[in-house]
């Protein structure tokens, strides 16, 4: 089944088209990167799938359910799950805090008032194992205003895993990295359980040909290209608009 | 989510931990007995404060919703109980504590998707507005029989138990209302430690970021703030039965004001920090009064500034951390 579909979604903000006529379907389990010049519409492409932003026109459909008109908290109960461009985690709790807020997220569990946060067995293992994953479990007790920017950007990824989803969206988790860094992030991205179906957005060369089984290419709001990455790669329009610029290789046509 | 503490390897055993909390549980039930009974009328204000600093350490505390109109639910807590008492003679303890809680409750219930419709700054304004609005009602409620108006409902007895044979005493009142105050407090304890309460935390410090993770962010509020309002009208009802009397003023935003004071001097989103700024300012403020009769307003203010500047975090957050340090030092040798 389809995991998530964009059917002729736009959006405008005024005049502005951001994104035009985008029809996009993401199979169960896929690993999809998300690539394009700044201001490409990657982002909003992101805010309008897990519904930070309402669409201008065009349906948006989750496991077949079509979610287009709901709000956000009752898309990401659905099964979205989403890291920011910007680490948005909360510096000021604990790893573990952190991680048991996420996993509270989905449950019925998150209005309880009659036991402790970490009164929950099955939730706590899932938050063991979600750390476990990002190399974090040491360093549960510590707040994350502490953590190396590194361990922090990964700790995200972690949360994400630590509510179960089945859609997860990474908006440019090697953003800051350094190169060692980068290659831990591919590396908890590749691990990831294959069931979750996982869209990423990246600039990174490293990134995107170390996560990508399949690559979408936005330009100026429109669908470019959208394969495997030796396609991708061999596209002609792509390396002129895109990685032609990106690796600094000698530009071809007109811009 | 502790409060800015030693997460360090060295941690003091139970004993040193719990130290505190026995010792104020002790003086608390021991010492009235030795007061003479205007200083438990003292006490059972400050107690009662604390109870009314509770509600606005979940709104604004733990939520993160700066309100300035708490007081309109205490107000109608308040009000509720006493209109009860003189116009339809019900002097049943728990009929009118019942009824103030419950009105008091339904008035949060009924502000709160009018004030959340905004935030920040404007819900400020929006929650003051509307507990200006209570104020001036209190001017004039003939329509709800209370034609004193202005003067406020006097006269009002103390509140029947139920207990054949049974006087209050400043005493034994000062002890029921340490323990309607044990039970507020165990209750904030279960909410400051419940995933819902660990909610309401991650919403004060990023909602989009809780949207994101499937929690509705609206609904949380308008809970924390329904919440928010059943303490603020138990602390209200508490101050009848004490005071038996109520007025306009009870609601003005000076009253307003108190919980806020009280929760940032004491520690905002603390489980002791409403305690500790109740007592700090109902105390304060007595002994000012004796002191100095015209200026007491002027050492309370000082009070306020030296605590923002020196004591940012809260008196109870110092005093913990203190405590804490203190017993990683003893136990590390």
């Amino acid at each position: 089944m389809e995991a998530l579909k964009l059917d002729q979604v736009s959006k405008r903000f005024g005049g502005l088209h951001v994104l035009e006529d985008i029809t996009l379907s993401v199979g169960e389990g896929e690993r999809v990167v998300l690539i394009g010049p700044n201001g490409a519409g990657k982002t909003t492409t992101f805010n309008l799938i897990n519904g930070q932003l309402p669409v201008s026109s065009g349906r948006i459909f989750l496991f077949g359910e079509d979610v287009t008109k709901l709000p956000v908290h009752a898309r990401a109960q659905r099964g979205i799950a989403r890291s920011f461009q910007i680490s948005s985690v909360y510096p000021n709790l604990t790893v573990l805090d952190n991680a048991i807020l996420t996993a509270h997220g989905l449950r019925r569990s998150r209005f309880g008032v009659f036991r402790s946060v970490d009164a929950y067995p099955e939730l706590m293992e899932k938050v063991q194992t979600a750390l476990d994953h990002a190399g974090l479990w040491e360093e549960r007790h510590e707040f994350v205003k502490n953590l190396a920017y590194g361990q922090q950007r990964r700790f995200e990824i972690a949360l994400t895993l630590a509510a179960d989803p089945k859609l997860l969206l990474l908006d440019e988790p090697s953003c800051g990295l350094t190169r060692g860094e980068c290659g831990d992030m591919i590396e908890v991205i590749n691990t990831l359980p294959r069931g979750i179906t996982t869209i990423v957005v990246a600039h990174d060369m490293d990134v995107i040909f170390g996560v990508a089984e399949r690559i979408v290419v936005l330009y100026y709001g429109k669908l470019l290209a959208d394969g495997d990455p030796a396609t991708i790669q061999a596209d002609r329009r792509v390396r002129e608009i895109y990685m032609g610029v990106e690796e600094g290789t000698e530009r071809v046509g007109g811009f | 989510m502790t409060s800015a503490g030693t997460t360090g390897s060295h941690k003091a055993p139970w004993i040193w931990r719990a130290l505190p909390l026995v010792l104020a549980a002790a003086v608390l039930v021991a010492m009235p007995g030795l007061l003479p009974t205007f200083m438990q009328r003292m006490m059972s204000k400050f107690l009662i404060f604390a109870i009314f600093s509770i509600s606005y350490n979940v709104v604004a505390g733990y939520t993160g919703l700066i309100s300035l109109g708490q007081a309109a639910y205490f107000g109608v807590g308040g009000y509720a109980a006493a209109v009860l008492m003189v116009r339809y003679g019900i002097d049943s303890l728990w009929v009118t504590a019942l009824a103030g809680v419950t009105l008091g409750t339904i008035a949060a219930a009924a502000v709160g998707p009018i004030v959340l419709r905004v935030s920040g700054m404007y819900f400020l304004i929006l929650t003051f507005a509307i507990g200006r609005l209570g104020y001036s009602l209190t001017w004039n409620l003939p329509f709800f029989n209370v034609p004193e108006g202005i003067q406020g409902i006097a006269g009002l007895p103390r509140p029947n138990p139920g207990i054949p044979g049974f006087q209050w005493t400043e005493l034994s009142f000062y002890f029921f209302v340490l323990l309607v105050f044990a039970l507020a407090m165990f209750l904030q304890y279960r909410l400051s430690r419940s995933p819902f309460g660990h909610s309401l935390q991650g919403i004060r410090e990023g909602e989009m970021r809780m949207e994101a993770l499937g929690y509705n962010v609206w609904l949380h509020k308008y809970l924390a703030f329904v919440i928010g309002g059943a303490f603020a009208a138990l602390a209200g009802v508490l101050y009848v039965f004490m005071n038996r009397f109520i007025e306009p003023a009870d609601l003005d935003i000076m009253r307003s004001f108190y919980p806020m004071a009280m929760v940032i001097i004491g520690g905002t989103a603390t489980l002791w920090g409403p305690v500790v700024g109740a007592a700090a300012i109902v105390f304060v403020e007595y002994f000012s009064s004796i002191l100095v009769p015209q200026r007491w307003p002027l050492i309370l203010g000082s009070l306020f500034i030296l605590a923002i500047m020196f004591a940012r975090k809260g008196l109870a957050v110092y005093a913990s951390d203190f405590w804490s340090k203190a017993g990683a030092k003893l136990w590390k040798r």
